[in-house]
Formats: C-alpha cells, sequence, structure tokens
C-alpha cells in the first residue's frame, strides 16, 4: 500500500492539456521532487492533489482511499496538507495567529497533544521552522522568505501524513535555501512516517534532499528515478537544456 | 469577601485601567451610567436607549462584515425580522416579552441559516447584491400577508417594558436595560472576535483559499458568523420594536440597512467598538443637533451624513475609533521627547528659540 497513488490524472484547460495521464506513487517516509520546465503542470498537479481542481479522468489515492471529489479542506483533514507557490499569508494576522487558523480545523485541534494549549503547539510549530522572533508580528511586514517559512509552518499544524511543498524555494536566497533545506530535512528525521513532495525550479536545492525524482515536461511524465541517475537522463538534458545542434 | 474584592481589583486595573482605549470605553460607560443624573426629558432617555439598540445592531453588522469579511448589505432582514416576530407572537398570542424576543432571535437564527446557505456561495459584491434583495422579498411577503401584517401601517400597540412601572420611570428603566443589554452584547461580540473562532474569521477575510488549505471549513464559519450576527441585529430590532411599541415597515427598508454601514464606517470597520460609539455621535447628530439644535428637514440629514463619510475617510480612513486609540496609544509610548514625533519637536524647537 503506498501513501499517495496517482493514476492517470488528466486535466484539460479548454484545448489544453495541462496534465497529461500522470501516475506516479508516494511511499510513507519518502521525498519525491517533481521537476519540470515552467508551464510544465506541476502546480497544476498539485492543485488536482489538494482538489483545489477537479481533474477530468484519473484517480488519487491517498492510503487506497480515493479523495478525488473531495473539498480541499476534508483533503487537508484526511491528511495531505500544502504550500503555495505564490505566498498567502493571512496579512491581517500576527504569524502566530497564522498558524493558530490551522490548529482550529478538525484535524489540528485533534493533533494538539494532551495538557497542551493551541498557542503552545503554534510556538512549538514556528520554533521547527525558525520563526519564533517574529511571533507577534503582523504578517503583513513580514519578508518573503520568512513568509515562505511561515507556510510550512502552517501546513506542519495539521500534522499532515503527506506534505506537499510547490516551489519552498522559490525567491529564497543561498542562506535562506539553505536554512529551509536543513528544516526540511529535520521536519523529515521528526516524523519519519511522513512523506514529502516538492516542486521545484532550484535542482541544486532539490537534489541534495529529495530520494526520487519525477520529471514532467507538456503535461507529461518523462522520467522517473534516482538524482543522479536524472541528471544523466538524456530527455531530460535535452528538456532544459535544448536539443544538441 | 476582601480576597475576592482584591482579585476583582487587580483583574480591573490590569485588564481596564492599563489599556488607554478600555479605559476609555469604561469611562463612557460610567458616563451614560450617570447620565440619567442630570434629570433629562423622557424624549432624550428614549433616544438614547434607541442608540444603544443601534449599537448592537452595527457591532453586528460590523463582526460579519468587519471581521468575517462577508459584505451583507441587507442586514435589515434580521432587524425587521425581530421586530416582526416579537410584535406578531405579543399581539396575537399574548407571550410576555421576556419570551418573545428570545424567540425571535431563535427566528432569526434558523433564517440566517436558511439565508445563509445559498448566499454565501457568492462573494464580494455580488454577496451585497443578493444579501440586499432579501429585505425586499420580504417587504413583499408582508404586503402579501396583510390581514396578518398589517401591510404598510405595521404592528402597533406592542407590549411595554416595565408596564408596572409610573410612566416617566418607564424610560428610566428601559434605558438602563438597553445600556446593560449593550454592554453584555458588546463584550460577547468583542470576546468572539478575539476568540480562536475570531481568528478563523479573519483569515476567512484575508484569503478564504489560504485557510481552505489550512483544513479549514469555511462554509461552517461564514454561516456561524452570519449566525451570530443575525440573532444579535434581530435582538437590537425586537428590543427597538418593543420600545417605540411597533414594528413597521421602515425596519425592513434600504435606509435601515445602510445604517449600520454608516455608523461602522464612521467608527472603525473591523473594531467592534468603533461602531457602539459612532452609533452614539450618529443618534446624537440625528435626533438632538439636527432637529433640536438646528432644525433640518429630514432629508438634509443623508447629505451631511454622506459630507461627513467622505470627510472622514480622507482625513480619518481608518475610523474615528481606531485613530482615537492609537493617539492614545501614541501618548502612551512617548514619553520621550526623541520619540513623540515631529510636532513635538518642532514646538521644543519653538520653545529653544524663545
Amino acid at each position: 500500500m503506498h501513501l499517495l497513488e496517482v493514476e492517470n490524472l488528466t486535466k484539460r484547460f479548454g484545448g489544453l492539456t495541462a496534465v497529461n495521464n500522470i501516475s506516479f506513487h508516494v511511499d510513507e517516509s519518502e521525498i519525491v521532487g517533481i521537476i519540470g520546465p515552467n508551464g510544465a503542470g506541476k502546480t497544476t498537479l498539485f492543485n488536482l492533489i489538494s482538489g483545489f481542481l477537479k481533474p477530468d479522468s484519473g484517480i488519487v489515492k491517498l492510503r487506497d482511499e480515493n479523495i478525488i471529489g473531495l473539498a480541499p479542506y476534508k483533503i487537508v483533514n484526511k491528511g495531505i496538507a500544502r504550500t503555495f507557490q505564490v505566498v498567502r499569508p493571512f496579512r491581517h494576522l500576527p504569524v502566530i495567529a497564522n498558524v493558530l487558523v490551522a490548529l482550529k480545523s478538525p484535524r489540528g485541534s485533534k493533533k494538539i497533544e494532551w495538557l497542551k494549549t493551541p498557542i503552545r503547539k503554534a510556538v512549538d510549530m514556528l520554533e521547527d521552522v525558525g520563526l519564533t522572533e517574529l511571533m507577534l508580528e503582523p504578517a503583513e511586514n513580514v519578508g518573503h522568505g520568512d513568509l515562505k517559512r511561515l507556510e510550512m509552518a502552517r501546513a506542519l499544524a495539521t500534522e499532515p501524513d503527506l506534505l506537499m511543498l510547490d516551489e519552498p524555494f522559490g525567491g529564497l536566497n543561498p542562506l535562506e535555501t539553505d536554512f529551509l533545506m536543513k528544516s526540511i530535512q529535520r521536519i523529515h528525521l521528526d516524523h519519519p512516517t511522513r512523506g514529502i513532495v516538492i516542486v521545484e525550479h532550484k535542482l541544486y536545492a532539490l537534489m541534495k534532499i529529495v530520494k526520487r525524482v519525477i520529471v514532467i515536461h507538456e503535461g507529461k511524465k518523462i522520467a522517473e528515478g534516482k538524482p543522479e541517475e536524472i541528471a544523466k537522463n538524456k530527455k531530460v538534458i535535452e528538456v532544459y537544456m535544448g536539443k544538441a545542434m | 469577601m476582601s480576597t475576592y474584592f482584591r482579585r476583582f481589583y487587580s483583574s480591573f486595573t490590569s485588564h481596564v485601567v492599563d489599556i488607554p482605549p478600555r479605559l476609555l470605553a469604561f469611562l463612557l460607560f460610567l458616563l451614560l451610567l450617570t447620565f440619567p443624573v442630570t434629570k433629562p426629558k423622557f424624549t432624550h432617555l428614549l433616544l438614547l436607549a434607541l442608540a444603544n439598540t443601534g449599537a448592537i445592531f452595527a457591532a453586528s453588522w460590523d463582526l460579519l462584515v468587519g471581521r468575517c469579511g462577508q459584505m451583507s448589505m441587507g442586514h435589515a432582514l434580521f432587524f425587521g425580522m425581530g421586530a416582526y416576530s416579537t410584535g406578531m407572537l405579543s399581539i396575537y398570542l399574548h407571550w410576555p416579552i421576556w419570551v418573545t424576543i428570545p424567540l425571535s432571535m431563535v427566528v432569526s437564527v434558523l433564517l440566517a441559516l436558511a439565508v445563509g446557505f445559498p448566499c454565501l456561495r457568492v462573494k464580494g459584491p455580488y454577496l451585497a447584491l443578493v444579501t440586499m434583495s432579501f429585505p425586499l422579498i420580504t417587504t413583499g411577503v408582508i404586503f402579501y400577508f396583510k390581514d396578518i401584517t398589517m401591510g404598510e401601517r405595521g404592528l402597533s400597540g406592542l407590549d411595554r417594558f416595565f408596564p408596572f412601572l409610573p410612566y416617566e420611570q418607564q424610560y428610566l428603566a428601559q434605558y438602563y436595560f438597553t445600556l446593560l443589554l449593550l454592554l453584555a452584547s458588546g463584550i460577547i461580540l468583542y470576546k468572539i472576535a478575539n476568540s480562536h473562532t475570531g481568528i478563523v474569521f479573519i483569515s476567512i477575510l484575508d484569503d478564504d483559499v489560504a485557510s481552505k488549505a489550512s483544513g479549514i471549513n469555511i462554509t461552517k464559519y461564514k454561516l456561524m458568523a452570519f449566525a451570530i450576527s443575525a440573532g444579535f441585529a434581530s435582538m437590537a430590532g425586537a428590543v427597538n420594536a418593543h420600545m417605540i411599541n411597533s414594528a413597521n415597515i421602515g425596519m425592513l427598508s434600504l435606509t435601515t440597512s445602510f445604517l449600520p454601514i454608516i455608523i461602522t464606517f464612521w467608527g472603525g470597520i473591523g473594531t467592534i467598538y468603533g461602531p457602539i460609539a459612532a452609533a452614539y455621535i450618529l443618534q446624537i447628530l440625528d435626533r438632538y443637533v439636527l432637529t433640536d439644535v438646528v432644525p433640518l428637514e429630514t432629508h438634509w440629514h443623508m447629505m451631511i451624513y454622506i459630507v461627513l463619510i467622505i470627510v472622514l475617510i480622507i482625513k480619518w480612513p481608518r475610523g474615528l475609533a481606531r485613530y482615537t486609540t492609537d493617539e492614545l496609544e501614541d501618548l502612551e509610548e512617548a514619553r520621550d521627547i526623541d520619540e513623540r514625533g515631529p510636532r513635538i519637536w518642532k514646538k521644543y524647537k519653538k520653545k529653544e528659540k524663545k
């Protein structure tokens, strides 16, 4: 039994087939990377899995349970949490309250440990990503790099079985990238059964943490395998660099 | 006994006296509480009692729109439904006031759930238009069932509050009753707005997609805000109807719908306490200054409000209450001359020159 199983997923926007017959699976305690050039359909794939878009055909299974057609919040409560490529903080709320929102969801409130208040739990979540200093700052005053980490803390607050990160390193400087990479690895060590899916452009950062990579081009899966294999794959090089003259 | 008193005193100092806005609210409440000492005319007491219910009405609108972001242009629906349901129950069934007012709240909450379920599928300006239509529909229904609802004449001869008291004291008693009601509902609304649930309301206002992605059932929370808001609005409507002894079609009109909007924008949207303060300003302006001091015809009132709103939005876009509390907090913090900003600096420099 796989943690997440995607079978023959297809989504068309008018004449454009954004996601074309993609199948893959994610196991427990696995970090999987999804890469591909701009417009390859990575974010659409994410939206299909997290319920923000309805696929034209195909199946998404979480622990052998079909989750196609469920509302996004129900999918989160089943155990799939996601972040957004363009950060979506609650700008009027302080940083800690952003995390508290997720702790009010059914799954989030159930996962609060015994004798722990939601605020204590939120502080712990912020500690995991290193945001405790900005705890009481309104989210509108917080910089982009910190918002990326805040998004991750908010997704982690529901204690998901599968964490889906949509371009977590987008727009971060090398220092921030390094820090976020380390915190992803730490989160992975702390919760060994959790599966993580990362969509990313920055291959340098991604290849270091993932165990398996899936390459998507124009909606189709063109390669899958270990990072070293993918880096040597001719098709992938062709897609990224263009054909040899 | 003394320990309880000490504990009460210490919690009072830390929760009220140390926070300037709350101290201001407390002083205003004291002022209103001691106002009848000046032996005002009973019309002025009624005027302030109506301001109290208007404040509850505006604060309930503020919870729905300022905190949850669900633009409602038809809040008169709940105000009017509260008035009509308490009126019908007390006229036809002769039930006492203390039963009919809570029942009218229940009716309005159920109505809010029924109306909210289809309404809350649309967002923004569309939601405003849909909610605006419901009071109009209800007006049509009331005209259709003329023999029960008395059509455009409205229900009259509703029970008064405290009928066993002498006539003059009835007004005093209902003034205090509405003031305490305002205090209670103001505190409840403020507590809801600042609770964990209130945080979720603000998250829906800020970004509903992100709250969905956080696992929040936003329909449930929107309905919750709608129901709470409707309950308090209908309570205001019901109490209002019993004070003026009638439930009429004007309570469902567009003017009534726009009243909380005007009040809330004056006071500061999303503050809960702002609209409560602004309700008094509007009521005193409307029923005292513009009628007794400077008598003007009614249609000029709306013009003056509009001009005032434009001036306020340009001058203090975040509302009177926020402006005042910001100033107070600045005063509290800026004890050092360096922190007081350029204005104080200029004064300081002028003194030096002299």
